[in-house]
Parts: structure tokens; sequence; C-alpha cells
């Protein structure tokens, strides 16, 4: 009986439910197309070509013909483009622990119940994270200079001479510094939020069995925001390997820097300096499998730990 | 119900949104505008860097209303010109830029320069030498309209040479003597900084030893950047590195201005756009600073070589390229372009232009130097007829840089970069299709 009534009615709402949620959908849809799909598949397509010589002459023209898996090759055995990734190895054991570190230790102390000054505190962090890449790296930059830097002047006054941050290999440290600087931030607002999602009775009742805040800290809250911390280390770990504001434009005030660097800064340079972007292409490519490839590594490790038996 | 009124407002408005955004990012240098009617102006796109380019640009706009141009600084040199290259293939390149001489054959060949020869009138033939004309034409085809022209000079702090001793050096000899004197007489100043990454600069210089870099006879390409006297040229520099009497910096940084400022970087040897840099960089130090004869190899010699300068190409992209050469040939050529030149700095290229910066009065970095345009142009007419610049130079340029900048760093030889820089370039350009002897 009641059934026959709703029927006529729900299959109709259904019917009207079923249009709104690609509709909602069409937005995101096609930026998704047009900005991620169509270039990625542009790019693939771009590194198979290379540009040749096709007119005769000296001063013949060059231009896009296939070649094949070349480009690949050559990506794949370039000294530059490899020593690329050492160095931002080194970069990455500094920079992503530190931030991370950093962002924990900031979350735990502002979650803590007899923390001070909490919203000046949580807003003072996260300011570094509003200064734009380019910014933050110049004014860095302007403070590891010798001749400019307010530290190099303590020092110097002290009679301890220059502080060699643009130099090999504290460079990896002051480009690391800034990462870390703009970074944490960001991944403690991240952490924050999710410690302030643990249900309070958890730690009342800790605090009743007698724990004090160090282990609270290090035996409840820790594990209990390890998909937060996953979360943020996967995003930092991706974000190293993407590092390319601050090197460039650290670049042109020291030598210690190369125009290959890293290896987005190598990609850049073969695109737009050596006018070869089907290389560019390729070496893309090759960064982004590898991308995902570490990506699909550190979720598989941590799959079990962070997100329980799911 | 309201709340899917809102949503659907919101989808609405995000993807209206969106939509301007794809549309709106697409050109900075749009095409020309000329909707083919012959009554509406002409307006032209222009790319140049540097503070001489808008009152250029501005004088030909008020003299000519149906042509009107519209400036873009798209960055430095080697900005604009990567831009330009990626412009091109978009398709949506401006009609004319500045293309410094070096980076041109690697426009020619990656077709964004377009052969004006037949748009050069009679009288703009005649504003500018042979020997400037040579700078743009390759294979008997003009590519470009000179526009100014870089003949090295050395660039130094009198006040401060004076001061410490040192007299002016007009040999390299002396100049290697020079600057073991200023550092013996203060540790922290320096005669000059190497800095790993001036390419056209040690081009210059290796070009004053006789270097020809780049060759070509019919088809083939013969490149000889590692040559004896490119490598006797980064020798030299060794030697005055290893000794300590230069240090090695990268130029015009916040810590190298602050140097200059400081009487700690005593000279720039360069060209003759130089003094025009200087005082961008330290106006304090006007009237302390002087200009002389770059050094010679040889006592009594005088040939110097080019740094930098520029031309003003058509692209291939330009749909009005008889008005867009119109427009370089006036501004590098006429007597409003050349005026602007000269105030701020450029050495002009045409004949009427470097005629009257016989009579304007010096820089405004040494105003009592009152023989520096007279002796500028001594040393223009003296500039070695410019090397041909190959197809692959932004590969040379790059190659250059991180060589040498390594080589500094582990404090290994500079001429065993440029023999490295040498494999690369051929390597490029057999690569590419070209013909190389070596």
């Amino acid at each position: 009986m009641t059934t026959q009534d709703l029927n006529p009615p729900s299959r109709r709402r259904r019917r009207r439910g079923t249009a709104a949620p690609y509709i909602f959908l069409t937005p995101a849809v096609l930026l998704y197309v047009c900005f991620l799909l169509v270039p990625i598949v542009y790019s693939i397509y771009l590194s198979f070509q290379g540009l040749r010589l096709v007119s005769g002459g000296a001063f013949g023209h060059r231009q896009s013909t296939f070649i094949g898996l070349e480009n690949y090759a050559t990506a794949l055995t370039d000294a530059e483009f490899l020593g690329g990734f050492r160095r931002l190895a080194i970069y990455g054991i500094i920079a992503v622990p530190l931030t991370l570190g950093l962002a924990l230790l900031f979350a735990l102390l502002l979650d803590l119940g007899s923390a001070r000054a909490k919203r000046f505190s949580r807003t003072a962090i996260f300011i570094p994270y509003a200064v734009p890449g380019v910014v933050a790296s110049l004014m860095w930059g302007f403070m590891y200079l010798p001749a400019t830097s307010p530290f190099s002047y303590i020092t110097e006054k002290f009679g301890w001479g220059t502080i060699p941050f643009l130099q090999n290999p504290e460079i990896f440290s002051s480009v690391a510094n800034i990462a870390i600087w703009s970074g944490v931030g960001f991944n403690m607002i991240i952490l924050y939020t999710s410690l302030r999602g643990i249900p309070a009775y958890i730690m009342d009742s800790a605090r009743i069995d007698g724990a004090n805040e160090w282990q609270i800290a290090t035996q409840i809250k820790i594990p209990l925001v390890a998909p937060a911390l996953v979360l943020t280390g996967l995003f930092s770990l991706i974000g190293c390997l993407q590092l390319y504001g601050e090197p460039t434009t650290l670049a042109p005030m020291t030598s210690t820097i190369t125009q290959t660097w890293v290896p987005l800064m190598t990609i850049y340079r073969d695109a737009f300096t050596l006018d070869d972007l089907p290389l560019a292409a390729a070496s893309s490519v090759v960064l982004a499998l590898g991308t995902l490839v570490v990506s699909v590594i550190l979720l598989r490790l941590t799959q079990k730990r962070a997100f329980g038996d799911d | 119900m309201r709340s899917k009124m809102m949503a659907a407002v919101t989808v609405v408005a995000v993807g209206a949104l969106a939509l301007a955004a794809c549309s709106g990012g697409g050109s900075t240098a749009g095409g020309s505008a000329g909707a083919g009617t012959s009554a509406a102006p002409i307006t032209l796109t222009y790319w140049a860097w540097g503070t001489a380019q808008e009152p250029m640009v501005a004088a030909w706009n008020k003299s000519h209303p149906d042509i009107q141009v519209k400036h873009t600084d798209a960055g430095g040199a080697t900005d604009s010109s990567a831009k330009l290259l990626t412009a091109t293939r978009a398709g949506n390149a401006p009609d004319a830029s500045v293309v410094e001489y070096q980076t041109l054959p690697a426009m020619i060949v990656g077709n964004a320069a377009a052969d004006i020869t037949k748009y050069v009138s009679a009288a703009a033939k005649g504003s500018f030498t042979n020997a400037v004309w040579g700078l743009v034409t390759f294979n008997g085809a003009i590519y470009g309209v000179p526009q100014d022209v870089g003949p090295m000079a050395f660039v130094y702090n009198k006040a401060r040479l004076d001061a410490l001793g040192v007299p002016v050096p007009t040999t390299w000899a002396e100049f290697a003597t020079a600057a073991k004197k200023v550092h013996i007489a203060d540790p922290n100043a320096y005669l000059t900084t190497f800095d790993p990454s001036q390419f056209g600069g040690f081009a210059g210089l290796a070009q004053q030893a006789g270097a020809k870099w780049w060759s070509v006879k019919g088809k083939t390409w013969t490149v000889d950047i590692d040559g004896p006297e490119s490598i006797a040229v980064a020798n030299y520099w060794q030697g005055l590195l290893d000794n300590g009497a230069i240090k090695s910096e990268p130029l015009l940084t916040p810590q190298w201005n602050q140097e200059l400022n400081n009487g700690k970087i005593l000279s720039w040897p360069s060209a003759l756009w130089a003094p025009g840099v200087i005082y961008g960089v330290a106006p304090k130090m006007a009237s302390q600073w002087a200009m002389a004869p770059l050094p010679q190899w040889t006592p009594g010699d005088s040939a110097v070589g080019n740094q930098g300068g520029s031309a003003v190409v058509v692209t291939t992209s330009s749909k009005h390229p008889k008005e867009a050469a119109e427009f370089a040939a006036w501004i590098n050529s006429s007597q409003e372009g050349a005026d602007v030149q000269l105030t701020t700095g450029q050495y002009p290229a045409s004949k009427l232009g470097q005629a009257a910066a016989e009579k304007s009065a010096p820089p405004k970095l040494m105003p009592q130097q009152t023989d520096f345009w007279p002796l500028a142009s001594k040393i223009a007419a003296n500039t070695i007829p410019s090397i041909n610049w190959g197809p692959d130079v932004n590969v040379a340029s790059s190659a250059f840089q991180d060589a040498m900048a390594k080589a500094i760093a582990n404090h290994t030889p500079l001429s065993a970069a440029l023999i490295q820089v040498q494999k690369v370039v051929v390597a490029d350009m057999k690569k590419t299709g070209f013909t190389v002897t070596n």
C-alpha cells in the first residue's frame, strides 16, 4: 500500500536527482580534461618528437620529426639530469624530516591544554607559508649573501669571518631552510586539525590512568594522527621532487647552483634555453613516473600502519 | 529548495570564472590587430628590454599615428629570446623584437626571425656601415635592423685606482700586475671579478685574442671554441684566479653591487654600455669612474671584440612585416631614436647616432670624462668584424655557464671547461643535422 503510493513520485524524484551530480561534476571534469589530461597526452606525444634540420644549408630550419624513444634514452643517460636526483635526495633528507618533525612538534605543543598565546602562535607559524616562494627565496638570498647577511655581519664582528651559506655543501641546508621555513606552517595546520579531531575522552582516560603529557603525546596522539602524517609526508615528498622555485631564484646569486641543479631546472633549461621541448617532455614524463612510483611505495608501506585495517 | 538554488548559482558562477580564466590566459603578446581595413591604425607589438625602449616607442607613436606600436618588456636577453622561440611555435609572437646579435642565428634556424631584405629601403641601408650590416646578414639575407653595438672597453673606478697608486693597464700583462697590486694594497679589494656565467664577455675576449668560435663555408660549419687563442685567454684568467688577484663571483647580485659601491670591485672589462648599467646600481659613484680602451695582448694594438649589442628583428609570425621593418629602421636610425639611445646609455649602431654621440654629454657615471664619446667612436671604429655566431649559441652559453662554474668550484682548469663546451656544441649541432667539420 505504502510502496504503491510512493513509487511514482520516488521514481520521478530519482530521475530528477540523477542529472544533478553530473551537472556539478562538469566544471571540474572540464578543467581536469583541459588543464591536466590534454597537456599530459600532448607531452607524451611531444616526447617522441625531435627537432631536426630539414631544409638544407648552413641556416636551414628545424622541424619536428618523429624520433621514437631517443629522447628517453638521452634523458635517462644524462649525467646532469640524474645528478639532479642525487642532489634532490640530499636536499630531501634534510628538508622532509625537519619540516614534518617541526610541524608535528608545534602542533603537539599548541594542542597542550596549558599552551599560552595559541592564536598568535598559530598565525605566526603560518605566516611564512603566505609569503610567495620567489619573495621568500629572494629575501633569504639577501640573508645568505655574505655582503648583505645579518648573520655574517654578527659573525664578522666576532672575528669568525662570514658564514658560507651559498657554498657547497652548505647550499643544501640553505635551500632546505627556505622550504622548511615556508612549509612548516601549512603542515602544522593539517596536523593540528587532525589532533583536534581526537576525542577528548581518550586523553582524559589516559590522564586518569596516570600518563603524563609526554606519554600521551608519543603513545596516543602521534599514532592517532598517523593518517595526517602520511598525508603531509606524501605532500612533502612530492613537493621535494618538484623543487624548482627556490634554487632558480637563488641561482643568479651564486655559481654553486648550476642550471641543472635539480631535475625540474634541467627540464626548464631543455625546454626554453636549449629550445628542445621534446627532450624536456620526455624528462617530465620520466620525473612524473618516478614521482608516481615513489608515492605508491610510500602509501603501500604505510597503509596498514596509518589507515588501520581497512 | 533554497540550498539547491544556492548550489546551482555557485556552479554557474564557478563555471563562468573558469571559462573566463581559460580564455583570458591566452596571449600576453597577441599579434597585430589589423582587421584588414587600411583606415584603422595598425597596431604592432614589440618586445624589448632596457630603459631606452619606452621613449623610442613613444617618439615613433607620436610621429606615426597610422602605425601604433605597443611595447612589452619580455625580460632580459636570455629570457626574451627563449620566450620568442616558444611564442613563435605557438604562432603568437610579437611583430618585432629586440634580439642580441649572438642569438640571431638561433632565431633564424628556429624560424623566428624573418628575412626582411626586401623591406629595407635604400635610405635605411645607408644609415648603417657595411660592417654593422654584417652583424645581421646571413647567406646574403638581412634578418634584422641593428640597434646598438657593444664594442668592448675598460670601465674602472678611477678614484680608487689613483688612491692606491695603480696605473691604468694598457696591456693584459699590465692588467695582471695591477690586479696583484690592488689586492696587496687592500686585501678586501679586487681589480675585477670573473663571472662564470658571462658567456658573451668571454667570447668577446676570445675574439680579441683572434679566435673564431663559429665559421661557415658553404654548408659546413667549423666550431673552434677550444682553439689555442681561447685556451690562452682561459689560462690567463686562471692564473689571476689562482693567485687570488681576482675572485669569482656572479655579476650584478646584491653582493656584487654592494662591493662595487664600497670600492671593493674596481673595474668591469665589458663594453660601452657598461656605464649605464653601473650607474643603475651605484649612482653615488658618479664622477669616480672612467672609461679607457680595453687592455691588449700586444702593446700598440687597438682591436677589440663586441660584447652584446642587439638588433630589432621582424618575426615570422608578424602579419605586417613591412610596417614592422619600417618601425625597426626608424627607431634605430632616426634623430629622435638616437637621442634616446644616447641619454639612456646605448651606443647607437647607426651612423647618425654615432655622429651625434660625439657631440653629446658624457654618461651620468663619468661626467668628468669629457672625451668619453670621441674615445668611444675611436674604439668602435676598431672593432673586429663580428665572429660568426653559430646556430646553437644558446647551447654553448648554457654549457659554458655550467662548465665554468664547476671548474671554479672544483679548482679544475678553465681550459678543460672550454674543451667540454666545444664537445657539447659540436655534438648538439651534429644531432640537429648540421654538417660540422670537426
